[in-house]
């Protein structure tokens, strides 16, 4: 599991982190980075004059009582200007922003700031100050290339133990794909390195010489030395995605490949052992390499890359997962296959998109949730993020309802695809009232029809309720045991939908 | 003969003690030590056989039987009983176990044993305390402690999962759970089965001196169980939408059993209206004349065994009939993901470096005490799934040791099989026999349920004889395959 330097640095300011007694070994850190600092030339301005501190309130809402949201959350964390008086930063550092303030390097103003883009997938966005004129007399830092393994590399930001500038520095320790935890079902190319990096750091530049070579983001929990940044070519694919005025995120082909090692298997599919080519084990419904691909299907190459059977390619002399190959492109744009097929060799593009079919999978931001309630029944659809609500991400399973709603969200679509739902809804609890007090469900549970109606996404729900002329609504639901019913007497529950909602304080019924 | 003369007097012995009650110091002659030596299965080395040593506690309860509770006796190795808390250790012999009901009895041959020793008596009535003893052995000195009554519940057992009643007791005690028994005015009122924080839970003797009667006479079939799914009647509007008008009471049914005709079984939207005479509640609760409300799961045992014919009397839309449902048993292998695999050792099979089980809760119980948070979750689901494409068990590859043969599939484990050389797998004896034939390209094709990370992996037919003999060799393992 890894976890985001910056906005989980919650409460923490860096007071609160000195109360906890973290000041001297933090502090100790300034110093040297300081001593080691980046070298410039004279006749320049420090590259740390582009360096922000970047303060966020942020709200986030409560997936389960989806009409609520917490207590406003305060945090800190880095980022630098970048060309057009913007400035870039992780994505989680501003997630949830309620107001977004920035301090410029030995400025004693609060500049106010917002959104333009956010890329929750790579964990990078772009800012605007309100007044953009105020980085006028910054010089905008400048993009070098990925850092080679075992070079130096110096962090710049702001992490917890002070309130001034922190440098560390430390050497890029290797480069591969890793989980990017923001979004949580996202794996980007990455780099590791031993310079320390801490809360607060998040959406710092990582600098070699005076040019950015990452983006610093990420850690594990139990790793000591191991931080991570994002690498250049994923920030400049972020920056020409947004170019058009649009996100549209990192494409996916909906492919699973498997190393290609085995000499039985290379033998079947006609293949000597070379060490190339990797085996296509799987291909997502409908996606975009499935109008091209087959099981079994060997990928010679991707996007000019030579594909080894260990399903790696190399990469500016690393050997990273084919993945990143399948990273380059933009939305819309092709990626050349060379492909080995039944003894001979075919050239194949793919058209390559930005998948949203896993959104609910993964966890999601800036959107609050969508609801429905009636008679002080809660609908909202099924997410990671409701499911988080839920508590201990290892959670056990001895909770059937739990089971089946993992199940649905994160297994059903390659199972049986035919059966997804768009948007899976759940009832997520009852706001208790005569009208419903006799259910036996409090909720957290699957809907699977109202009043005949097979629920898809939350406006069939609001359809299967408004459009019922019968006595009772009748609801049924997805459990393990195959269908639990609850029935409410459909006049009584229309009467008793504005008090409930006037009891519990609730503004609107939907959100949809 | 000698033995059997001893046990006639023994007899004579034990009936004498049953009509006078032994006083609360005399459970040291009744009250016996058991030394239980089983073997424990080794979820990612099913062919180790390590075992465990565990003490507990039975009760002497008629001419050479001591009763226990079934716990780490089915797959024991040697079983030895103590009297009086300390000395010699007899050898001793399972006589009969029945893991649905937790129940077992011993015997042991050697007449010193039972020289001295009494038979207890267990209690006819139900009793509700308030206040128990509980007895044990410790540290060679007989214990008694109070415990606290709690209350008559219905769940499944320890081993089992056919639901039956249970007491509860609250202790201040530590490691219980080890067949102690409950006692009060001299008569045993249960055995202890486990125990969480300070609540306890216990057999009733009730329940106890119902099966050992059955299984005396010859005509104890098992435990049965209710194999439809229903939901408490508390809602009246459901309750109208079903037909049903007036207070609240019954259980709806929501999933139907394996029997489809409805002239036998219960079908979902049914509202179980009384269980072999007993009215249920809106709780899904009847009310037992000697445990007080229980839920109606309970009449599945309470004056039946499986195969027993109960009396259902439904609301079925707008009429209201009377069904005979036979209550079918109680087995493990009717689960798709067994909770528990008694009779026989492990079985596995290792082929070309493979490693394939039967999918099952033991091997899933691998991951420790937090396995439901810790074991793979996809595996897990198998457990709240019904049966498998027709297929009523699970085969899965468990690990890879690694061989030349293997090469590339290192990390290819904990996917549940499809098919083989294009055979459905549902056993290992599928696999053996789909292992026979190899394609035409030479190679076993291995496929793999949708879903896990891998999809196929396959191995060189002409080769793979001689690789499992490698591995076997290699790895130490006393055979490529137990059946």
């Amino acid at each position: 599991m890894k976890y985001l330097f910056g906005h989980a640095a919650g409460v923490e300011t860096p007071s609160a982190v000195r109360a906890r007694g973290w000041a001297m070994w933090l502090g100790a850190l300034v110093l040297l980075g300081c001593a080691w600092g980046v070298t410039l030339r004279a006749e320049e301005a420090p590259p740390e004059q582009a360096v922000v501190q970047i303060l966020t309130s942020s709200q986030v809402p409560d997936f389960a009582s989806p009409w609520r949201f917490e207590p406003v959350m305060r945090s800190s964390g880095t980022g630098f200007v970048i060309a057009g008086r913007r400035i870039l930063t992780n994505a989680h550092v501003i997630a949830w922003a309620k107001q977004i303030l920035v301090r410029r390097y030995q400025d004693p103003r609060l500049l106010t700031a917002r959104v333009v883009f956010a890329g929750h997938d790579c964990d990078l966005a772009v800012l605007e100050l309100e007044e953009p004129a105020q980085l006028a007399d910054v010089k905008p830092l400048q993009f070098g290339e990925l850092p080679p393994v075992q070079s130096t590399v110096v962090t710049c930001g702001y992490p917890a133990g002070g309130d001034q500038m922190s440098f560390t520095r430390g050497v890029v320790s290797r480069i591969e794909v890793q989980p990017y935890a923001h979004a949580g079902n996202r794996a980007l190319l990455a780099v590791q390195t031993d310079a320390a990096i801490n809360p607060g750091n998040s959406g710092g530049p990582v600098f070699q010489g005076d040019k950015v070579v990452g983006v610093a983001f990420q850690g594990i929990p139990g790793l000591q030395n191991a931080g991570f940044f994002i690498p250049p070519e994923i920030v400049e694919h972020f920056l020409k995605d947004i170019a058009d005025g649009h996100y549209d995120g990192f494409p996916q082909a909906g492919v699973t490949l498997e190393p290609l090692q085995n000499p039985a298997y290379r033998r079947v599919l006609g293949l000597v052992d070379d060490g190339r080519g990797a085996r296509v084990d799987s291909l997502r419904f409908g996606g975009p390499a499935a109008q091209v691909l087959r099981p079994d299907d060997v990928l010679l190459q991707a996007g000019g890359y030579p594909v080894g059977s260990d399903g790696m390619i190399p990469y500016q002399s690393n050997r990273v997962a084919v993945g990143v190959a399948f990273q380059q492109p933009q939305a819309g744009e092709a990626l050349r296959l060379s492909v080995f097929r039944e003894g001979r060799t075919l050239e194949v593009d793919i058209k390559m998109e930005a998948y949203a079919g896993d959104r609910l999978a993964g966890r999601q931001y800036d959107e609050p949730p969508r609801y429905f309630i009636y008679a002080g029944l809660i609908f909202t659809p099924l997410s990671a993020n409701y499911l988080e609500t839920f508590g201990d991400p290892g959670r056990d399973y001895l909770w059937k309802g739990l089971a089946e709603l993992t199940y649905q969200l994160y297994h059903l679509d390659t199972e049986a695809p035919g059966a997804v739902r768009p948007e899976p809804v759940v009832l997520s609890g009852i706001l208790p009232h005569a009208v419903n007090a006799d259910f036996a469900l409090r909720g957290r549970v699957l809907v699977n029809r109202i009043n005949g109606v097979r629920i898809e996404r939350l406006e069939d729900v609001r359809r299967a309720l408004l459009e019922n002329h019968g006595a009772r609504h009748l609801i049924e639901f997805n459990t393990p045991e195959h269908g639990m019913l609850e029935a409410l007497d459909r006049a009584a529950a229309s009467a008793a939908h504005a008090e409930i909602l006037r009891i519990y304080g609730i503004v609107s019924d939907q959100r949809l | 003969m000698k033995l059997l003369r001893f046990l006639f007097r023994f007899a004579a012995i034990g009936l004498c003690a049953g009509a006078v009650l032994p006083a609360q110091s005399e459970w040291e002659y009744s009250l016996v030590s058991i030394e239980v030596t089983s073997k424990v299965y080794d979820a990612f080395q099913p062919w180790n056989d390590p075992t465990r040593a565990v003490r507990k506690h039975g009760l002497v309860i008629g001419p050479g039987e001591v009763l226990t509770t079934a716990q780490n006796l089915p797959t024991h190795t040697l079983v030895r009983l103590q009297k009086g808390g300390r000395g010699r250790w007899y050898d001793a012999r399972v006589t009969w176990w029945d893991a649905q009901s937790n129940l077992a009895l011993l015997t042991a041959d050697s007449p010193a044993f039972w020289e001295g020793l009494q038979a207890a008596s267990l209690a006819e009535a139900v009793s509700r305390g308030p206040d128990f003893e509980l007895i044990r052995w410790r540290d060679g000195n007989l214990e008694e402690r109070r415990v606290e009554f709690g209350q008559f519940t219905v769940g499944e057992g320890v081993l089992g999962f056919a639901p039956h009643v249970q007491m509860e007791v609250a202790a201040d005690l530590s490691g219980l759970g080890w067949a102690e028994p409950i006692v009060r005015e001299g008569r045993v009122l249960g055995l202890t089965t486990h125990s969480n924080g300070r609540v306890c839970g216990v057999l009733p003797a009730a329940f106890i001196r119902r099966v050992l009667a059955a299984h005396r006479a010859g005509t104890f079939t098992g435990l049965g169980y209710f194999d439809f799914t229903w939901q408490a009647g508390g809602n009246p509007e459901l309750l109208k939408e079903l037909g049903l008008e007036g207070p609240s009471r019954g259980g709806v049914v929501n999933r139907a059993g394996h029997v489809t005709d409805p002239e036998k079984a219960p079908q979902p939207r049914d509202i179980i209206l009384a269980v072999d005479g007993f009215e249920v509640d809106s709780e899904g609760d009847y009310l037992d004349p000697d445990f007080g409300h229980l839920v109606l799961e309970n009449l599945a045992n309470r004056a039946h065994f499986a195969g027993d014919t109960v009396k259902l009397r439904l609301r079925r839309g707008a009429e209201e009939r009377t069904i005979d449902y036979v209550v079918p048993k109680a087995r493990f292998t009717d689960e798709l993901v067994p909770r528990e695999v008694f009779g026989t050792p492990p079985v596995y099979l290792v082929t070309g470096g493979l490693v394939f089980q039967p999918l099952t809760q033991p091997f899933l119980r691998g991951w420790g005490d937090e396995w439901r948070k810790y074991a793979p979750f996809r595996l897990q689901y198998y457990q709240y799934a019904d049966a498998h494409d027709h297929r009523d068990s699970l085969v899965v590859l468990t690990g890879v040791l690694p061989d030349a043969i293997n090469l590339g599939y290192q990390d290819a484990d904990l996917s549940v099989l499809d098919r083989v050389n294009g055979r459905s797998i549902a056993t290992l004896t599928d696999l053996a026999e789909a292992l026979k034939t190899a394609s035409p390209e030479g190679v076993h094709r291995f496929e793999f349920m949708r879903g896990h990370n891998l999809q196929r992996l396959l191995l060189d037919a002409a080769t793979l004889d001689e690789a499992t003999r490698r591995v076997v060799e290699h790895y130490g393992l006393p055979a490529a395959a137990r059946f």
